[in-house]
C-alpha cells in the first residue's frame, strides 16, 4: 500500500454563531430595532462538519461532491489545517496547500510580476524561491509579454491563469482546489489536468471540491458525497456521483 | 530572519503600489503631520506665553510619535479581518500578519521623521549623548505595538465592539496626553494630576523627554517596563488558547 498522506479520524467542527432575525426588518421593524440595540441575537452553536473519517494515500485524487452550502470548502480547509477541529484527529504527513482564494494577494494597481511576488509570498514562499518559480509559472501561464502590465488590464481569464500557476508550481504533497479551479476556458482546463497528472505521477495526492462533474470525471479516481457536513457516501468516483445524482433525484421527486 | 526580509519586502510593496498613481506618491504621508505642526505651532505660540522654540519641537515630537501610537492601536482592532483572504490561506502565520501591520505603522513613521529633522535644525537643538535614550524608548514603544496588534487583533476578531471602544477612547487620549499643550503649563494643571494614570503619557515621555535634553522620571521607566512584561505575557496567553480560533471570527 501506498504512503497515506493524510488521515481524518472523526473530525467534527461546530461554531459559535450570532444570529440577529434578519427577516425581521420585513415583517417586524419594531421588534428588529428593539433587538439591535438590546443585543438580542439568537447565540447558538453552528455544526458545520459532523463526524468526518477519511483517509488519503499518496497518488490518490478524490473529488468531493455536495450541494451548495454542504461543508466542501470548509472540509478543505480544516483538512489544509486552517481550522481545527472540534473533536477528532487529523493527522497530515509531508506539506499540505490550498488554493482557496483566486484573488488572495492581488493587486490591480501592481504589475504581474509584482503580484507573482506578492501571491508567492503571502502563500508561504520564500523569496529566492519565487524567483525560482517565475521561469515555470510565465510558461504555465502564457502570460510573457503582459507581465509588465498592470492586473487590471488582464481578462479574468488571464488573472485565473497567473492565480493557478503561482499557486500550482510547486507541488505539495497533498493539494486542495477549492471551486474556481473548474472554471477558464478548454485549452487552460486541458493545462490544468495535465498539471494535475503531473502531479499525481510524483505520488501526491488531490483533493478536490468542484460543481464541474467533466472535470471531476477526468481528475478524480474516488469520490466524497458531502450533505449537511455529514459524509454520506465514499467509493469511486462513479459511483460516488450516481449516488450524488439519486439523492437528488429523491428530493425532487419528495417535493413534488 | 529570511523570513522577516520577505514580509518587510511585501510592507513595503504594499506601501509603494498604494501611492502609484498619486503625483507626489509617498509624500502624503508627511503633508498631514506638517501642516498640522506648522499652523498649531505658529497658532499656539502666538496666544500662549510659551516661545515657540519650546512649544514646536514639544508637539512636533509629540505629535509624530502619537501618529505611531495612535496607528497600532487603532489598526490593532481590525488587523485580522482586514487579512482575512491571508488567514484563511494559511499561508501566513498570525504574527506574520501582525508583523507586516505593525512595519507598515513603523514605515509611515520612519517617513515623518524627517519632519523632525527640520524641526531639529530650524530650532537650533542640541544632541547629546542622553538623546541617545530616545531610541530605546522608541524600541519599547514598537515592542508594545506587537503585543497590541496581537491581542487587540484577537479580542477584536471575536467582538468587533473593541474597535469602537478604541476609536472613542483613542480621541480623547489624543487631548489628555500632553502633545498639543505642555505638562508643566499652569493651564494644563489639571489634566496635570491625571498624568500618572495615563499610559500614552509615559510611552510619549520615554521618546521625547531625551530628545528635548529633559530626563525620564523613573516612575515612567517602571509604568512602560511593566506594561511591556504584562502586556507580552497577557498576550502569550491569549495567543496560545486563542490563536487557532481566529479563521473562524474572521
Amino acid at each position: 500500500m501506498s504512503e497515506v498522506l493524510l488521515k481524518a479520524d472523526r473530525i467534527s467542527l461546530s461554531v459559535p454563531v450570532f444570529q440577529p432575525s434578519d427577516r425581521q426588518l420585513m415583517t417586524n421593524p419594531l421588534q428588529f430595532i428593539t433587538d439591535l440595540y438590546l443585543s438580542r441575537t439568537t447565540r447558538g452553536i453552528a455544526y458545520l462538519l459532523n463526524d468526518i473519517s477519511m483517509e488519503v494515500r499518496a497518488g490518490e485524487r478524490i473529488g468531493i461532491i455536495g450541494a451548495n452550502g454542504a461543508g466542501k470548502s470548509t472540509l478543505l480547509r480544516l483538512l489544509a489545517g486552517i481550522y481545527k477541529p472540534t473533536t477528532g484527529n487529523l493527522t497530515t504527513s509531508g506539506s499540505v496547500k490550498g488554493l482557496f482564494d483566486i484573488s488572495l494577494g492581488m493587486n490591480l494597481e501592481a504589475t504581474g510580476l509584482e503580484n507573482i511576488y506578492m501571491r508567492g509570498l503571502q502563500m508561504g514562499y520564500g523569496f529566492s524561491e519565487i524567483r525560482e518559480m517565475i521561469p515555470d509559472i510565465l510558461d504555465f501561464s502564457e502570460l510573457e509579454k503582459d507581465i509588465e502590465k498592470p492586473l487590471n488590464t488582464y481578462s479574468t481569464g488571464m488573472r485565473l491563469r497567473l492565480a493557478v500557476a503561482v499557486s500550482t508550481t510547486r507541488s505539495p504533497d497533498l493539494l486542495l482546489l477549492d471551486e474556481w479551479i473548474g472554471t477558464g476556458d478548454m485549452r487552460f482546463r486541458d493545462k490544468v489536468k495535465e498539471r494535475m497528472d503531473q502531479l499525481v505521477e510524483q505520488a501526491h495526492g488531490l483533493i478536490i471540491a468542484t460543481h464541474n462533474t467533466v472535470l471531476m470525471k477526468a481528475l478524480c479516481t474516488r469520490g466524497i458525497v458531502l450533505e449537511g457536513g455529514n459524509l454520506v457516501y465514499q467509493g469511486d468516483l462513479d459511483d460516488a456521483l450516481a449516488f450524488y445524482e439519486e439523492e437528488v433525484r429523491a428530493v425532487a421527486a419528495s417535493k413534488k | 530572519m529570511n523570513r522577516l526580509s520577505s514580509l518587510m519586502y511585501m510592507t513595503y510593496f504594499q506601501f509603494a503600489v498604494q501611492y502609484r498613481k498619486t503625483m507626489i506618491g509617498p509624500i502624503w504621508v508627511l503633508l498631514g503631520p506638517t501642516l498640522f505642526i506648522l499652523t498649531l505651532g505658529i497658532l499656539f505660540s502666538e496666544v500662549s506665553q510659551v516661545s515657540a522654540a519650546v512649544f514646536v519641537p514639544h508637539l512636533a515630537i509629540g505629535f509624530i510619535c502619537w501618529t505611531l501610537v495612535s496607528g497600532f492601536v487603532t489598526g490593532s482592532t481590525t488587523v485580522f479581518q482586514r487579512s482575512r483572504a491571508q488567514v484563511l490561506q494559511g499561508g501566513m502565520s498570525l504574527l506574520d500578519i501582525v508583523a507586516v501591520d505593525v512595519m507598515r505603522t513603523i514605515l509611515h513613521f520612519l517617513h515623518q521623521i524627517l519632519i523632525l529633522v527640520v524641526v531639529f535644525f530650524w530650532f537650533d537643538l542640541s544632541w547629546t549623548y542622553y538623546s541617545w535614550v530616545s531610541l530605546i524608548g522608541l524600541l519599547i514603544l514598537v515592542a508594545n505595538g506587537v503585543w497590541l496588534t496581537m491581542l487587540f487583533g484577537i479580542i477584536g476578531a471575536r467582538y468587533r465592539d473593541l474597535s469602537e471602544i478604541v476609536n472613542a477612547i483613542m480621541r480623547i487620549a489624543f487631548l489628555a496626553t500632553p502633545i498639543i499643550w505642555l505638562p508643566s503649563e499652569r493651564s494644563g494643571g489639571v489634566m496635570g494630576a491625571f498624568l500618572t494614570f495615563n499610559p500614552f503619557y509615559h510611552f510619549l515621555e520615554v521618546v521625547r523627554a531625551p530628545l528635548l535634553g529633559q530626563t525620564v522620571a523613573m516612575d515612567t521607566w517602571l509604568i512602560v517596563s511593566a506594561f511591556t512584561i504584562l502586556g507580552f505575557a497577557v498576550t502569550g496567553m491569549f495567543y496560545r488558547r486563542l490563536g487557532e480560533r481566529i479563521p473562524l471570527w474572521v
